[in-house]
Protein backbone atom coordinates (compact mmCIF):
# COMPACT_ATOMS: atom_id res chain seq x y z
CA UNK A 1 0.00 0.00 0.00
CA UNK A 2 1.98 3.06 -1.03
CA UNK A 3 1.60 5.82 1.55
CA UNK A 4 2.56 9.35 0.66
CA UNK A 5 6.04 10.35 2.92
CA UNK A 6 6.64 13.19 4.14
CA UNK A 7 10.26 13.86 3.95
CA UNK A 8 10.92 16.63 6.60
CA UNK A 9 9.08 16.74 10.06
CA UNK A 10 8.87 19.48 12.28
CA UNK A 11 11.92 20.22 13.84
CA UNK A 12 13.74 19.99 10.83
CA UNK A 13 15.24 16.75 11.25
CA UNK A 14 15.22 14.43 8.37
CA UNK A 15 12.84 11.58 8.33
CA UNK A 16 13.84 8.15 7.66
CA UNK A 17 12.82 5.15 6.54
CA UNK A 18 13.84 1.04 6.80
CA UNK A 19 15.54 -0.43 3.90
CA UNK A 20 15.46 -4.29 4.01
CA UNK A 21 18.44 -6.82 2.67
CA UNK A 22 17.48 -9.94 3.33
CA UNK A 23 15.80 -12.00 5.56
CA UNK A 24 17.40 -15.08 7.71
CA UNK A 25 16.68 -17.02 10.96
CA UNK A 26 17.23 -15.32 13.77
CA UNK A 27 19.58 -18.06 15.59
CA UNK A 28 22.20 -17.81 12.88
CA UNK A 29 22.32 -13.91 13.02
CA UNK A 30 22.84 -13.34 17.04
CA UNK A 31 26.30 -15.27 15.80
CA UNK A 32 26.86 -12.27 13.14
CA UNK A 33 28.50 -8.90 14.14
CA UNK A 34 27.12 -6.51 12.15
CA UNK A 35 29.81 -4.16 13.04
CA UNK A 36 31.90 -6.18 10.99
CA UNK A 37 29.51 -6.01 8.18
CA UNK A 38 29.99 -4.26 4.55
CA UNK A 39 29.16 -0.41 4.18
CA UNK A 40 24.90 0.10 4.09
CA UNK A 41 22.93 1.11 1.48
CA UNK A 42 23.75 4.92 2.78
CA UNK A 43 26.32 6.28 4.59
CA UNK A 44 26.32 6.96 7.85
CA UNK A 45 23.65 4.46 8.65
CA UNK A 46 24.46 1.13 10.64
CA UNK A 47 22.67 -2.10 9.73
CA UNK A 48 20.69 -4.11 12.10
CA UNK A 49 18.80 -6.37 12.55
CA UNK A 50 14.93 -6.80 13.20
CA UNK A 51 13.97 -9.55 15.20
CA UNK A 52 11.16 -11.98 15.38
CA UNK A 53 10.65 -14.93 16.50
CA UNK A 54 12.79 -17.30 14.71
CA UNK A 55 13.00 -15.27 11.88
CA UNK A 56 15.35 -11.92 11.26
CA UNK A 57 15.58 -8.91 8.42
CA UNK A 58 18.63 -7.18 8.16
CA UNK A 59 17.98 -3.41 7.68
CA UNK A 60 19.10 -0.24 7.44
CA UNK A 61 17.56 3.50 7.54
CA UNK A 62 17.17 5.52 4.91
CA UNK A 63 16.67 9.31 4.87
CA UNK A 64 13.01 10.04 3.07
CA UNK A 65 14.60 13.29 1.43
CA UNK A 66 16.11 10.63 -1.21
CA UNK A 67 14.18 7.19 -0.47
CA UNK A 68 10.40 8.68 -0.51
CA UNK A 69 8.07 7.81 -3.16
CA UNK A 70 8.51 10.79 -5.28
CA UNK A 71 11.81 10.94 -4.73
CA UNK A 72 13.04 7.05 -5.12
CA UNK A 73 11.46 7.29 -8.68
CA UNK A 74 13.32 10.27 -9.63
CA UNK A 75 16.77 8.85 -8.38
CA UNK A 76 16.11 5.48 -9.91
CA UNK A 77 16.73 7.17 -13.63
CA UNK A 78 20.21 8.28 -12.75
CA UNK A 79 21.68 5.48 -13.54
CA UNK A 80 25.29 5.93 -11.40
CA UNK A 81 22.68 6.24 -8.52
CA UNK A 82 21.03 3.27 -9.05
CA UNK A 83 23.69 0.81 -9.87
CA UNK A 84 26.08 2.14 -6.90
CA UNK A 85 22.91 1.49 -4.61
CA UNK A 86 22.39 -2.25 -6.13
CA UNK A 87 25.97 -3.04 -5.59
CA UNK A 88 25.90 -1.99 -1.68
CA UNK A 89 22.45 -4.30 -1.27
CA UNK A 90 24.40 -6.79 -3.22
CA UNK A 91 27.49 -6.96 -1.20
CA UNK A 92 25.38 -7.05 2.33
CA UNK A 93 23.54 -10.10 1.11
CA UNK A 94 26.60 -11.89 -0.22
CA UNK A 95 27.91 -11.18 3.38
CA UNK A 96 25.44 -12.84 5.23
CA UNK A 97 24.74 -15.11 2.63
CA UNK A 98 28.31 -16.90 2.78
CA UNK A 99 27.54 -17.30 6.49
CA UNK A 100 23.90 -18.30 6.65
CA UNK A 101 20.86 -19.29 4.51
CA UNK A 102 18.97 -16.06 3.46
CA UNK A 103 16.61 -14.94 1.43
CA UNK A 104 17.82 -12.01 -0.67
CA UNK A 105 15.01 -9.53 -1.54
CA UNK A 106 14.72 -7.40 -4.24
CA UNK A 107 16.73 -3.84 -4.72
CA UNK A 108 14.41 -1.19 -2.99
CA UNK A 109 11.68 -2.37 -0.16
CA UNK A 110 11.13 0.47 2.30
CA UNK A 111 9.22 0.36 5.22
CA UNK A 112 8.31 3.97 7.21
CA UNK A 113 8.05 2.16 10.68
CA UNK A 114 10.08 -1.00 12.11
CA UNK A 115 6.69 -2.30 13.43
CA UNK A 116 6.01 -2.52 9.72
CA UNK A 117 9.09 -4.90 9.39
CA UNK A 118 7.88 -7.14 12.61
CA UNK A 119 4.26 -7.36 11.02
CA UNK A 120 5.47 -8.23 7.69
CA UNK A 121 7.88 -11.34 9.41
CA UNK A 122 4.82 -12.87 11.34
CA UNK A 123 2.57 -12.54 8.38
CA UNK A 124 4.93 -14.31 5.77
CA UNK A 125 6.69 -16.52 8.90
CA UNK A 126 5.71 -19.83 7.40
CA UNK A 127 6.79 -18.88 3.66
CA UNK A 128 9.85 -17.43 4.77
CA UNK A 129 11.16 -20.34 6.68
CA UNK A 130 9.88 -22.98 3.85
CA UNK A 131 12.43 -21.42 1.72
CA UNK A 132 15.20 -20.77 4.21
CA UNK A 133 14.92 -24.33 5.10
CA UNK A 134 15.55 -25.50 1.51
CA UNK A 135 18.90 -22.83 0.94
CA UNK A 136 20.73 -24.88 3.47
CA UNK A 137 23.79 -26.14 2.51
CA UNK A 138 22.82 -24.54 -1.42
CA UNK A 139 24.13 -21.72 -3.54
CA UNK A 140 22.80 -20.32 -6.87
CA UNK A 141 25.49 -20.61 -9.71
CA UNK A 142 24.52 -19.09 -13.27
CA UNK A 143 25.72 -20.07 -16.39
CA UNK A 144 25.41 -17.97 -19.56
CA UNK A 145 25.45 -19.90 -22.67
CA UNK A 146 27.22 -17.57 -25.59
CA UNK A 147 26.87 -17.90 -29.41
CA UNK A 148 29.73 -17.28 -32.21
CA UNK A 149 27.12 -16.78 -35.00
CA UNK A 150 29.88 -16.80 -37.87
CA UNK A 151 31.94 -20.04 -36.47
CA UNK A 152 28.26 -21.88 -35.76
CA UNK A 153 27.20 -21.11 -38.96
CA UNK A 154 31.02 -22.50 -40.43
CA UNK A 155 30.44 -25.59 -38.34
CA UNK A 156 27.44 -26.46 -39.46
CA UNK A 157 27.87 -27.20 -42.85
CA UNK A 158 30.61 -29.81 -42.10
CA UNK A 159 28.13 -31.90 -39.71
CA UNK A 160 24.96 -31.85 -41.52
CA UNK A 161 24.95 -34.52 -44.41
CA UNK A 162 21.94 -32.03 -46.33
CA UNK A 163 24.05 -29.74 -46.77
CA UNK A 164 27.23 -31.34 -47.39
CA UNK A 165 25.37 -32.59 -50.33
CA UNK A 166 24.57 -29.39 -51.62
CA UNK A 167 27.54 -28.00 -51.72
CA UNK A 168 29.07 -31.19 -53.41
CA UNK A 169 26.02 -30.43 -55.67
CA UNK A 170 26.90 -26.68 -55.98
CA UNK A 171 30.28 -27.32 -56.79
CA UNK A 172 29.59 -29.92 -59.76
CA UNK A 173 26.69 -27.08 -61.17
CA UNK A 174 26.92 -24.61 -63.79
CA UNK A 175 27.50 -20.93 -62.52
CA UNK A 176 23.13 -19.94 -62.76
CA UNK A 177 22.79 -23.62 -61.14
CA UNK A 178 25.04 -23.12 -58.25
CA UNK A 179 23.96 -19.49 -58.01
CA UNK A 180 20.48 -20.81 -57.11
CA UNK A 181 21.93 -23.71 -54.93
CA UNK A 182 24.06 -21.33 -53.09
CA UNK A 183 20.68 -19.12 -51.77
CA UNK A 184 19.77 -22.78 -50.43
CA UNK A 185 22.60 -23.43 -49.07
CA UNK A 186 22.71 -20.33 -47.13
CA UNK A 187 18.88 -20.45 -46.11
CA UNK A 188 19.39 -24.12 -44.92
CA UNK A 189 22.53 -23.37 -42.94
CA UNK A 190 20.76 -20.43 -40.82
CA UNK A 191 17.75 -22.73 -40.69
CA UNK A 192 19.86 -25.54 -39.19
CA UNK A 193 22.41 -23.18 -36.90
CA UNK A 194 19.49 -22.40 -34.89
CA UNK A 195 18.07 -25.87 -34.36
CA UNK A 196 21.70 -27.22 -33.94
CA UNK A 197 21.83 -24.23 -31.38
CA UNK A 198 18.72 -24.33 -29.49
CA UNK A 199 19.61 -27.94 -29.38
CA UNK A 200 23.00 -27.50 -27.40
CA UNK A 201 20.78 -24.99 -24.95
CA UNK A 202 18.49 -27.47 -24.31
CA UNK A 203 21.58 -30.15 -23.81
CA UNK A 204 23.08 -27.48 -21.57
CA UNK A 205 20.08 -27.65 -19.68
CA UNK A 206 18.76 -30.91 -19.04
CA UNK A 207 22.88 -32.08 -18.34
CA UNK A 208 23.17 -29.48 -15.30
CA UNK A 209 19.98 -29.28 -13.95
CA UNK A 210 20.87 -32.79 -13.09
CA UNK A 211 23.53 -32.02 -11.26
CA UNK A 212 21.19 -29.58 -9.34
CA UNK A 213 18.49 -29.30 -6.95
CA UNK A 214 16.60 -27.00 -8.88
CA UNK A 215 16.76 -24.71 -12.21
CA UNK A 216 15.57 -21.88 -13.97
CA UNK A 217 15.95 -20.62 -17.32
CA UNK A 218 15.86 -16.96 -17.33
CA UNK A 219 15.16 -14.40 -19.98
CA UNK A 220 17.36 -12.18 -21.35
CA UNK A 221 16.20 -8.97 -21.70
CA UNK A 222 18.85 -7.61 -24.42
CA UNK A 223 20.66 -9.23 -26.77
CA UNK A 224 23.94 -8.96 -24.84
CA UNK A 225 26.74 -9.24 -27.85
CA UNK A 226 30.18 -10.02 -26.26
CA UNK A 227 33.56 -10.91 -27.25
CA UNK A 228 32.69 -14.28 -26.63
CA UNK A 229 29.35 -14.06 -29.03
CA UNK A 230 26.26 -13.33 -28.22
CA UNK A 231 24.11 -14.22 -24.74
CA UNK A 232 21.59 -17.36 -26.16
CA UNK A 233 20.89 -18.83 -22.95
CA UNK A 234 20.64 -18.02 -19.22
CA UNK A 235 20.43 -20.24 -16.26
CA UNK A 236 20.08 -20.21 -12.88
CA UNK A 237 20.36 -23.38 -11.16
CA UNK A 238 20.32 -24.37 -7.26
CA UNK A 239 23.40 -26.29 -6.56
CA UNK A 240 23.92 -28.55 -2.90
CA UNK A 241 27.62 -27.25 -1.71
CA UNK A 242 28.79 -31.06 -1.61
CA UNK A 243 28.04 -31.31 -5.36
CA UNK A 244 29.13 -28.52 -6.06
CA UNK A 245 32.25 -29.57 -8.10
CA UNK A 246 30.35 -32.00 -9.89
CA UNK A 247 28.64 -29.61 -10.94
CA UNK A 248 31.60 -27.37 -12.16
CA UNK A 249 33.37 -30.03 -14.06
CA UNK A 250 29.95 -30.63 -16.09
CA UNK A 251 29.52 -27.37 -17.31
CA UNK A 252 32.87 -27.39 -18.16
CA UNK A 253 32.88 -30.76 -20.12
CA UNK A 254 29.77 -28.35 -21.74
CA UNK A 255 31.70 -26.06 -22.98
CA UNK A 256 34.33 -28.44 -24.10
CA UNK A 257 32.00 -30.52 -26.37
CA UNK A 258 30.72 -27.93 -28.04
CA UNK A 259 33.51 -25.29 -28.74
CA UNK A 260 33.72 -26.64 -32.19
CA UNK A 261 29.85 -25.26 -32.63
CA UNK A 262 31.30 -21.34 -31.67
CA UNK A 263 29.71 -21.98 -28.03
CA UNK A 264 31.24 -20.58 -25.05
CA UNK A 265 29.81 -20.88 -21.13
CA UNK A 266 30.25 -18.61 -18.21
CA UNK A 267 29.93 -20.06 -15.13
CA UNK A 268 28.97 -16.93 -12.06
CA UNK A 269 28.72 -17.60 -8.38
CA UNK A 270 27.73 -18.43 -6.18
CA UNK A 271 25.45 -16.15 -5.82
CA UNK A 272 22.87 -15.32 -2.86
CA UNK A 273 19.69 -17.83 -3.98
CA UNK A 274 17.67 -14.51 -5.41
CA UNK A 275 16.17 -16.79 -8.22
CA UNK A 276 14.67 -19.23 -5.13
CA UNK A 277 13.05 -17.36 -3.32
CA UNK A 278 9.62 -18.55 -4.94
CA UNK A 279 7.36 -20.24 -2.13
CA UNK A 280 7.23 -23.78 -2.56
CA UNK A 281 3.77 -24.64 -4.15
CA UNK A 282 3.24 -28.19 -2.59
CA UNK B 1 43.06 -20.30 -28.15
CA UNK B 2 41.40 -19.67 -24.93
CA UNK B 3 39.02 -21.78 -23.26
CA UNK B 4 35.48 -22.23 -23.85
CA UNK B 5 34.66 -22.03 -19.85
CA UNK B 6 34.56 -19.34 -18.27
CA UNK B 7 34.33 -19.28 -14.06
CA UNK B 8 33.53 -16.08 -12.74
CA UNK B 9 33.75 -16.24 -8.95
CA UNK B 10 32.64 -14.34 -6.65
CA UNK B 11 34.71 -13.38 -3.59
CA UNK B 12 34.59 -12.43 -0.22
CA UNK B 13 35.67 -8.88 -1.18
CA UNK B 14 33.33 -9.09 -4.08
CA UNK B 15 36.96 -7.93 -6.63
CA UNK B 16 36.23 -10.68 -9.12
CA UNK B 17 32.93 -9.57 -10.30
CA UNK B 18 33.09 -6.05 -10.57
CA UNK B 19 36.49 -6.06 -12.73
CA UNK B 20 34.69 -6.43 -15.57
CA UNK B 21 31.20 -4.29 -16.45
CA UNK B 22 29.50 -6.81 -17.76
CA UNK B 23 30.03 -8.81 -14.54
CA UNK B 24 28.44 -5.43 -13.02
CA UNK B 25 25.04 -5.94 -15.37
CA UNK B 26 24.74 -9.50 -14.31
CA UNK B 27 24.94 -8.63 -10.46
CA UNK B 28 22.44 -5.65 -11.24
CA UNK B 29 20.52 -8.35 -13.02
CA UNK B 30 20.55 -10.43 -10.05
CA UNK B 31 19.65 -7.41 -7.96
CA UNK B 32 16.78 -5.30 -9.52
CA UNK B 33 15.06 -8.65 -11.12
CA UNK B 34 14.99 -11.02 -9.37
CA UNK B 35 14.95 -12.09 -5.36
CA UNK B 36 11.88 -11.72 -3.48
CA UNK B 37 9.39 -9.16 -3.98
CA UNK B 38 7.65 -8.03 -0.79
CA UNK B 39 5.33 -5.20 -0.31
CA UNK B 40 6.91 -2.54 1.87
CA UNK B 41 5.24 0.41 2.61
CA UNK B 42 7.63 1.52 -0.51
CA UNK B 43 8.23 -0.90 -2.59
CA UNK B 44 9.50 -0.03 -6.53
CA UNK B 45 6.98 -1.69 -8.69
CA UNK B 46 7.86 -4.80 -10.76
CA UNK B 47 7.06 -2.85 -14.23
CA UNK B 48 9.62 -0.44 -12.67
CA UNK B 49 12.70 -2.34 -12.37
CA UNK B 50 12.48 -3.40 -15.56
CA UNK B 51 12.31 -0.22 -17.05
CA UNK B 52 15.17 0.42 -14.68
CA UNK B 53 17.08 -2.58 -15.62
CA UNK B 54 16.71 -1.93 -19.48
CA UNK B 55 17.91 1.97 -18.80
CA UNK B 56 21.05 0.83 -16.88
CA UNK B 57 21.60 -2.16 -18.98
CA UNK B 58 22.05 0.43 -22.18
CA UNK B 59 23.84 2.72 -20.63
CA UNK B 60 26.24 0.37 -18.74
CA UNK B 61 26.71 -1.36 -22.33
CA UNK B 62 27.46 2.03 -23.98
CA UNK B 63 30.56 2.61 -21.74
CA UNK B 64 31.66 -0.87 -22.03
CA UNK B 65 31.53 -0.13 -25.90
CA UNK B 66 33.06 3.21 -24.90
CA UNK B 67 36.33 1.23 -23.14
CA UNK B 68 36.30 -1.06 -25.39
CA UNK B 69 36.95 1.49 -28.51
CA UNK B 70 39.43 3.31 -26.50
CA UNK B 71 42.10 0.16 -25.40
CA UNK B 72 41.84 -0.64 -28.99
CA UNK B 73 42.95 2.42 -29.93
CA UNK B 74 45.49 2.36 -27.02
CA UNK B 75 46.66 -0.96 -28.36
CA UNK B 76 47.46 0.55 -31.98
CA UNK B 77 48.96 3.43 -30.69
CA UNK B 78 51.65 1.74 -28.69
Amino acid sequence: MPVIAHPMIGNGQTEHGYYIYCIAESAATQQLDVASFPAAIEDNAKLEWVTTNDLAALSSTVPLEAYGEEALAEHLTDATWTAVRAMRHETVVEYVAKRTSVVPLRFGTIYLERSGIERMLNDKARELRQIIERLHGREEWGVNVYSDRARLLESITSVSPRLRELVRQAEAASPGQSYLLQKKIEALRVDEARAALSEIIEHVEQTLSAQADDSKRLRILKVEATEHGELKGKFAFLVNRSGFEEFRAAAEQLAEENVAAGVRLELTGPWPAYNFTVFDRT
Amino acid sequence: MSSPFDQIIITESGESLEESELSLLETLDHVLNRGLVIAGEITISVADIDLIFLGLNVMLSSVETAQEVLRRREQKSE
